[in-house]
Formats: C-alpha cells, sequence, structure tokens
C-alpha cells in the first residue's frame, strides 16, 4: 500500500527528533536567561561556569534592593490591568454595535480602526511626550493607561467583533422578542455567551500591555515606570551584573509567558483579526 | 386580540425594493401561511411585522394599533426562529422562564406556566438540561414552550420546521397544527415547503419577489390558481404547463394540467398526446412518471397509480381530464 | 427605528477615543513639519514655541531628504523587516510542516515553541545582546574562548597535537558594530517572531482538506508533490497576512534598536525620529511624516487582504 510506504521509519522517528530539537533550540535562550539568573554577577561570565555552578536565589532574593522590582510590576500591574479593564468597557459595547446592529459603514469604521493600529508611534512621539507634559500626566499611572487603552482598543474591539459574530443573530432577536433591553442584551446574552471569547481577549490585551515598550518608556520616568522602562535603563550592566540583571528579566517576563501558553489559539485570531481561523 | 394588517407596507434595503406597497389583512385566529421561492421577501415580512426590521414605508396594524414604531418586545408576539435561537448558557426552565422573567412576572406564576408548557410539549424530563443537550425537535418544542408562555396575541414561526429532518417534520407539522385548533391563537408560517402550507394554512399567502401572487385558502390555490406562478407553485408534482399548438386548441398561451389529471396508458388512445417512458419513480402508493417528447412540455410529468406497470422506453398515450386544464393567457394570467 | 438608534450609538466612545488619539497628535505633527521648531537654541531663541510665524514651508522635509542618515536608516529600516520576514516565514514554514502531525510531546514542543513571543522586548533584546551575543562576557565570547582553551591544551597533547596546532585561534564576532548590531537585532526579533509564524502556519495547515491530500496520493503525487502544490497554496493567504502584520510592527521597532545600538551608528527610521526629538522637532516631525506615509503603503496591502474575509 502506498500510503502505509510513505510513512518510512525516518518519519516516524526522525520527525519528532527534530521537532524537538527545534523546540529546545527555540526555548534555549529562555532557559539561559533563567540559567543565568541562578549563577553569581561573578560566575555568570566565566567561561567554566557556562553549565555547572553552584546556584544561588540571591538575584531574586535581592531583586527589590538591587532594582526596585516590586515598584515596577506593581506600575505594570496596575496599568495593564486598568488598561485592559477600560478596554473591554468601552470596546464590548462598540464590538456589540458593530456585530449585531451595522450601518452601512460599520466596515469602514472597523477598518479605520484598524488603520490607527498602523500609525508608527514614533510619528507622533514629540506631540505625546508635549500634550502629556502641558496637562500635567507627564509620569502618571493615568496617561500609561490611558495610552495603553487606546493602543490596544483597536485589537480589542476586533477581537471581540469576530467573537460576537459568531453568536447567531437569531438569539439576540429572540432576546429582544422576548423584552429585554438594549443593556439586558449586552448583559443577559451576550456576555454569557462571550465569556469564553471576552476572557481571551482580556488575557491578550493584558499581555501586549505588558510588553509594551515604546509609551511606557517614552512616557514615564520614575512614578509610573513599568518594567518595560525598568530593563530598559539597565541595558548596558557591561557584564557586571549578568546575573541580578537575569534573574529581574526573568520576573519580568516569567508571569506572561505562562500566561501565554494559555491563549495560543486565541492569539492567532486576535493578530490576524479573525482572517485565519 | 390578534388581528394583524399591513398597509401599504415598503421595505428597501438601500436602494433595493424587496417589498414594493403591499396591503394584506391577516384575521384574528387564522393559521396564514406564507409561502413563495427563497428570497421572495416571505421572512422579510414577517420580520417587518415583528419588529425586528423597520418598515421602510407604511403602517403595521396589531388590532387595530399602529405597531410601526413599537419595539419588538412591545408588540405583544412570540416568534419562533428557524434555528431555535435558545440560549444556550440557560437550562430548558431558564430559556422559558426568561421571557416572563423580562416581563417581570412573579415566580410562581412563571412556575406554573412553565409547568403547564412543558407538560403540553413533553419536556417535563428535560427541564433542567441545556439546550446543547437536546435533540433537533425538543429544542424546537422548547422554542415553542417559550412562546406559549408570554400567551402573546399571535405568533410567528420563521420556517421552523426546516432544520429537522423528514419523520421529524411531519410529527412536529401535526404539533403545530393541533396547537392552533387548541389555542385559538392567530398564527403566522413562513415556508418554502408548499407541502407545510397545504396541510397547515387556513389561508395561504404566495409571495414573489416581495409581490403577494395570490391570497386564498389551500383548495383556492390548488383549483384555481391566480397565474402561471402559483400554478406551478402550489401542489407536488408541479403542474405541467404547455404552449404552443396543444395551447392554441384551448385558445390560451399556455394550459396547465396536474399530473394528477392525466390518465397514461400504454394502448393507442384516440386524440391523446404520445410520448416515451424516460423515469419512472415508484413510491409505492403513486409512481411518478416523467415522459418525454410530448409536443410543447419536457419532461410531463404523470402521477399515476402505485402499481402501473411501465418502465424506460416505453411508448405511452395521455389523456387529460378536461375539465381540469387550467388557461393563461399571455401575461401568465389564468383566463 | 428608535429601538435601533441607541445600540448603534454604543460604538460612539470607542470612535471618539480612537478619533482624537488619531487625529490629535498626527495633526500636532503634520504642523510641526512645517515649522521651525527647537527645544534649544541660543541664537534663535523665537524657534522654541511651536508658532506660525515660524513656517518653514517643506523645508524640514528637504533637510531630511538631505541627511545622510535618512537614507541610511530607510535602508536600515529595509533591511531589518526585509530580512526578518524572510527568515521567520522560511522558519515559520518548516516548523509548522514539521510538528503538525501528532508525536509524542508535540503538546510541550509547542509551548517551548511560543514562549519566545511572549518575552517583552526589552527583555529580549537585553537577553541577546548581553547574556548570548556580547564577544567577550556573552555566551558567544565564553564559548569561543572556552573552545580556544580546549584547541590550546590539546596542542601540547602526544599523538594529535600537531593537528590541533594547525587550528587558527577564533574570534568572536563582536555585534556591537553598525551593521553587525543590525543583524543582531534581525536575530533577536526573528527569534521571537517565528513563534507567531509558526502558530499562524499551523492553524492554517488544520484546515487543510485531508480528502484533496488522499485523492492526490492516489493520484501518485508524492510528499514534495504534495506540499509543493497543494500545502504551499493553501499557505499563501497566512503567508500574506504574517508578512503584513509583521511589516507593520517592525516598521516601528524601536526598544531592540535603542538597546543594543546604544549610539553607534544603526538606526531604522522610528529611531531616527527619537534622534531629531532630542531637539529638532521640525525635522522629527517631517521623519514621522515619511514613516507614517511608508506604513500606509504597506498597510493598504493588509487591509485589502484582511477585508475580503471580513464581512462575509
Amino acid at each position: 500500500m502506498a500510503i502505509v510506504a510513505q510513512t518510512s521509519k525516518l518519519g516516524i522517528y526522525g520527525r519528532p527528533a527534530l521537532a524537538w530539537i527545534v523546540a529546545l533550540v527555540f526555548f534555549f535562550p529562555i532557559f539561559w536567561l533563567i540559567l543565568t539568573s541562578f549563577k553569581t554577577d561573578a560566575d555568570a561570565v566565566k567561561p567554566e561556569f557556562l553549565f555547572f555552578f553552584t546556584p544561588t536565589l540571591d538575584n531574586y532574593l535581592n531583586m527589590t534592593e538591587n532594582y526596585d522590582y516590586w515598584r515596577f510590576a506593581t506600575n505594570s500591574v496596575v496599568t495593564s490591568v486598568l488598561a485592559t479593564g477600560v478596554a473591554l468597557f468601552v470596546g464590548i459595547p462598540a464590538a456589540y454595535a458593530m456585530a449585531f446592529n451595522p450601518a452601512r459603514h460599520t466596515k469602514d469604521i472597523l477598518m479605520w480602526m484598524l488603520s490607527t493600529k498602523m500609525l508608527p508611534a514614533a510619528a507622533v512621539l514629540y506631540p505625546m511626550t508635549f500634550l502629556a507634559k502641558s496637562l500635567g500626566i507627564f509620569d502618571t499611572h493615568f496617561a500609561v493607561i490611558l495610552v495603553l487603552t487606546l493602543v490596544n482598543l483597536p485589537i480589542v474591539v476586533w477581537m471581540l467583533f469576530t467573537y460576537f459574530k459568531e453568536i447567531p443573530k437569531d438569539i439576540i432577536e429572540a432576546g429582544q422578542m422576548d423584552g429585554v433591553n438594549t443593556w439586558g442584551e449586552i448583559k443577559e446574552i451576550l456576555i454569557p455567551l462571550a465569556w469564553g471569547g471576552i476572557a481571551s481577549t482580556a488575557l491578550l490585551c493584558f499581555i501586549f500591555c505588558w510588553n509594551e515598550a515604546y509609551w511606557t518608556v517614552r512616557l514615564t520616568t520614575t512614578e509610573a515606570a513599568t518594567l518595560s522602562k525598568l530593563i530598559e535603563g539597565n541595558r548596558a550592566p557591561e557584564g557586571l551584573f549578568f546575573g541580578r540583571l537575569s534573574a529581574v528579566s526573568a520576573a519580568a517576563v516569567g508571569p506572561i509567558v505562562v500566561l501565554g501558553w494559555f491563549c495560543q489559539k486565541q492569539l492567532v485570531q486576535g493578530l490576524t483579526f479573525g482572517a485565519v481561523k | 386580540m390578534g388581528q394583524i394588517v399591513l398597509k401599504d407596507v415598503v421595505k428597501k434595503f438601500g436602494d433595493t425594493e424587496v417589498i414594493p406597497p403591499l396591503n394584506l389583512t391577516i384575521e384574528e385566529g387564522e393559521f396564514a401561511v406564507f409561502v413563495g421561492p427563497s428570497g421572495c421577501g416571505k421572512s422579510t415580512l414577517l420580520r417587518l411585522i415583528a419588529g425586528l426590521e423597520d418598515t421602510t414605508e407604511g403602517q403595521v396594524l396589531i388590532d387595530g394599533e399602529d405597531m410601526t414604531e413599537v419595539s419588538p418586545s412591545k408588540r405583544g408576539l412570540a416568534m419562533v426562529f428557524q434555528s431555535y435561537a435558545l440560549y444556550p448558557h440557560m437550562t430548558v426552565r431558564k430559556n422559558i422562564a426568561f421571557p416572563m422573567r423580562m416581563a417581570g412576572m412573579s415566580e410562581d406564576e412563571q412556575n406554573i406556566r412553565i409547568e403547564a408548557a412543558a407538560k403540553s410539549l413533553n419536556l417535563t424530563d428535560y427541564l433542567d438540561r441545556k439546550p446543547g443537550q437536546l435533540s433537533g425537535g425538543q429544542r424546537q418544542r422548547v422554542a415553542i414552550g417559550r412562546a406559549i408562555v408570554r400567551e402573546p396575541s399571535a405568533f410567528l414561526f420563521d420556517e421552523p420546521l426546516s432544520n429537522l429532518d423528514a419523520a421529524l417534520r411531519v410529527g412536529m407539522r401535526l404539533e403545530i397544527s393541533e396547537m392552533h385548533k387548541r389555542l385559538k391563537t392567530t398564527m403566522i408560517y413562513v415556508t418554502h415547503d408548499q407541502v407545510e402550507a397545504m396541510t397547515m394554512a387556513d389561508r395561504i399567502v404566495v409571495l414573489q419577489a416581495g409581490v403577494i401572487e395570490q391570497v386564498g385558502t389551500p383548495l383556492e390555490l390548488y383549483h384555481s390558481p391566480r397565474n402561471k406562478f402559483v400554478a406551478g407553485f402550489i401542489g407536488s408534482p408541479k403542474m405541467n404547463l404547455l404552449e404552443g399548438a396543444e395551447a392554441q386548441k384551448h385558445k390560451a398561451h399556455t394550459i396547465g394540467i396536474r399530473p394528477e389529471h392525466i390518465k397514461v396508458s400504454t394502448k393507442a388512445v384516440k386524440g391523446a398526446w404520445k410520448g416515451t417512458v424516460g423515469v419512472a419513480e415508484h413510491l409505492g402508493s403513486d409512481t411518478f412518471i416523467h415522459i418525454h417528447g410530448v409536443e410543447g412540455c419536457d419532461p410531463m410529468t404523470v402521477r399515476a397509480a402505485g402499481d402501473v406497470a411501465v418502465k424506460h422506453g416505453d411508448k405511452v398515450y395521455l389523456t387529460p381530464e378536461k375539465s381540469q386544464i387550467h388557461k393563461f393567457d399571455e401575461a401568465g394570467l389564468r383566463i | 427605528m428608535s429601538s435601533r438608534r441607541l445600540p448603534r450609538l454604543l460604538q460612539a466612545p470607542a470612535v471618539i477615543l480612537l478619533l482624537f488619539w488619531m487625529l490629535v497628535p498626527l495633526g500636532m505633527t503634520l504642523f510641526f513639519s512645517f515649522i521651525r521648531y527647537v527645544l534649544a537654541s541660543l541664537n534663535r531663541p523665537e524657534w522654541t514655541t511651536p508658532s506660525i510665524d515660524n513656517w518653514r514651508g517643506f523645508g524640514n522635509y528637504a533637510f531630511v531628504l538631505d541627511s545622510k542618515d535618512f537614507l541610511f536608516a530607510i535602508q536600515n529600516s529595509l533591511l531589518i523587516v526585509g530580512g526578518i520576514l524572510f527568515l521567520t516565514v522560511f522558519f515559520g514554514v518548516m516548523i509548522a510542516v514539521l510538528i503538525n502531525k501528532v508525536f509524542p510531546g508535540q503538546g510541550i514542543v509547542r509551548v517551548l515553541l511560543i514562549s519566545p513571543f511572549f518575552i517583552m522586548p526589552a527583555v529580549n533584546a537585553v537577553l541577546w545582546i548581553n547574556m548570548i551575543l556580547d564577544p567577550v562576557l556573552g555566551l558567544n565570547g565564553l564559548a569561543i574562548e572556552g573552545i580556544n582553551s580546549v584547541i590550546a591544551s590539546m596542542r601540547d597533547a602526544p599523538v594529535v597535537g600537531w593537528f590541533f596546532s594547525l587550528w587558527p585561534e577564533f574570534k568572536p564576532i563582536s555585534f556591537r558594530a553598525t551593521q553587525t548590531s543590525a543583524y543582531a537585532v534581525i536575530m533577536m526579533v526573528t527569534w521571537q517572531w517565528t513563534p507567531f509564524a509558526v502558530l499562524i502556519f499551523m492553524t492554517s495547515l488544520q484546515s487543510e482538506d485531508e480528502q484533496q491530500k488522499e485523492a492526490a496520493i492516489l493520484d501518485g503525487a508524492g510528499k514534495w508533490s504534495q506540499f509543493r502544490f497543494l500545502t504551499l497554496p493553501h499557505l499563501a493567504r497566512p503567508m500574506a497576512i504574517v508578512v503584513m502584520i509583521q511589516a507593520i510592527f517592525h516598521l516601528s521597532l524601536y526598544a531592540e534598536i535603542e538597546i543594543v545600538s546604544r549610539g553607534n551608528g544603526n538606526k531604522n527610521l522610528p529611531y531616527l525620529i527619537g534622534e531629531f526629538a532630542n531637539n529638532n522637532i521640525g525635522a522629527a516631525s517631517a521623519t514621522g511624516i515619511f514613516a507614517v506615509i511608508l506604513a500606509n503603503i504597506v498597510a493598504i496591502f493588509l487591509l485589502r487582504a484582511v477585508g475580503k474575509t471580513l464581512m462575509e
């Protein structure tokens, strides 16, 4: 049989072996980061301790002392959570309106929203700094939350829109016949039905907020500075602090990488605006 | 309660007029069926009555009251959707209770009505299940239950049976008909299936391209279709339409004869139409014979007895019943 | 109908927010790009406030076009984006096809593979340029030093010593020069975004028509023909999407460049804007408008591709 013959021994053992090798190569830098984080700063730059060394937890225990880690982490959590919350609060009604009450220009509006995402941030760097400073919100949580919300709103609306569109219109109309008002439609029918989609949108939005590295760096100095700013500020340790820098970096990305594992599938839909399912 | 009047109703989607000015009255307690090919505007018409679409012009009156600008839930109508449109995150009980909860009805009253509806629809054992765990027929019953408990002035059905398999469809058809006899509430039923229309309706409204072609009882439509379209649409298998020399004999542009009004014979009959059997479909009770070579109509379909012995290639002679010939003029209207 | 108006109004807050977000700063950039505007000037203090009196017409644009940095920044932007796109699509397709079949540990392989995508850009850059690529203290330097010392010790070994004495001393590559740091950026971003391509291609492969494949096998198509004539065409659309989404993200690449380059002359368009913005706001704004135009050219293609399947 031709089909049976095609699955050669190489196919049975070679494919998984190769896949594992590729996966380990890709994961290696992260592994290296974690490994280095358990080395002392001195050991980290010695060739004899590449893989074998006496592990230490000091780098993690001293994160507060060395980098004031928790302050930056708190800022990251506060701004990311609130920005995600605001984006959902504004995005859910918008996506609902577009999915179930489309007007003639709905498609254009969606396209236009997407196009704001394509505006290169650098182009409006100075005006944003200027506005933030003249409004007195430079280096405040408010400014960071506002910008993070705006940056992610198009993706949030788009993702929610693609999820909402999967809900049969009949169900919303049945609700209308059964006597719910607009608020009831959202609360009683839409949110319970699209709960999974809303959760993954929130998760993805949170990840994007957490990793954002342009505005959070440019619009903050100390008060509202996030983890991106912290790492960016310590970008050139000249080999002196590889151990401690690795530890704080691992602590900055760890929670997000784990969160990311849970929403790989939604990531595809979110990042391709529903064009790949 | 339950008279519905459409007055000069127009519906446009953008620049396309899907329903030109249309007038229709559905009497209280009537079972009216909107039937027509897909895209004829029958669902749109139903949704206009429900309030799910806005009318571009004209008025919708329910029990004499102008409801054109009233929101769907305030019109006192209940609707059963083609997809059932059950709330998948709620149990059957909660689904049925939903409209009553929205109306602010007391829990006790809700429960009484749920129990009653569940009993009449054989759903008592399923009240705590989610719609996803039910069969198609059961879901349909839940959708009907959700409509019944509101005690609406009229029920609207939008192709409710088209997602069911053939056997279930016949059963549900009967259940809905019996429900109508019992409740005596106005019902408007949309379907593309003329068999459903014929079997269920008090009155049928035949639509094509947004225009009402004919309104009448099933037998009126069957016996005296107003035009060629209705003639072809009502009745199964379809009416045979002949043009040319044969029609000229009856002083018409087109004549129509239903398959059941043609006698078929393998022996030569004087003055009969001649043809060759293409396919003979044996249904047991009947045989549908598709015949080629009849002048002016190819293939011609004949409905014969179940045990008629014809096969592919047989020469046959066809005699129409004179009294059952329908005549149409050039515009397709009945003469 | 009146009952429909409220639901439609619900999109207003989002629309208004984004409208402000787009129009206000972009309008300011447009305005600044036509005036002389600097942050500090001893000779011309009047230029330090944005005012219509300092109108310069297209002078800022001419200034930017004349500066050799601009041409270099555009070239470098394109080199970096082009390099990343080619590598991520190539690796993405290969890996997606490789891991699409069920095998032991597929779940773990997927998790390991996707992880780099969630690393924050700042950490990505710091990790690569220091801990991995540093020619002295990073893995790059340490590994080569290790190899060299092994070779050195082998030179004195009996019997095989002569063989090792022929070996040269290896030199680690420095990624801190202008051009090599661009390669470093390509490397680290490729590492981060290949998982994204893999994920999308895998999702797409799962919707590949199995019956079509079986028909092809019965028609005598080999593995290569199946890949070439069925799988690749099937992936054409996701490839276009991967290319265009990445183009948009990478055209505004910033953190990586800033961390890696540290003023060694390596720059792309956003980085150049940042440099100008230290003082010459007029030039920064004109460069910004160029960046917007460049992004829009890419965006038009993306919107076309995505738009088709959007409202089906």
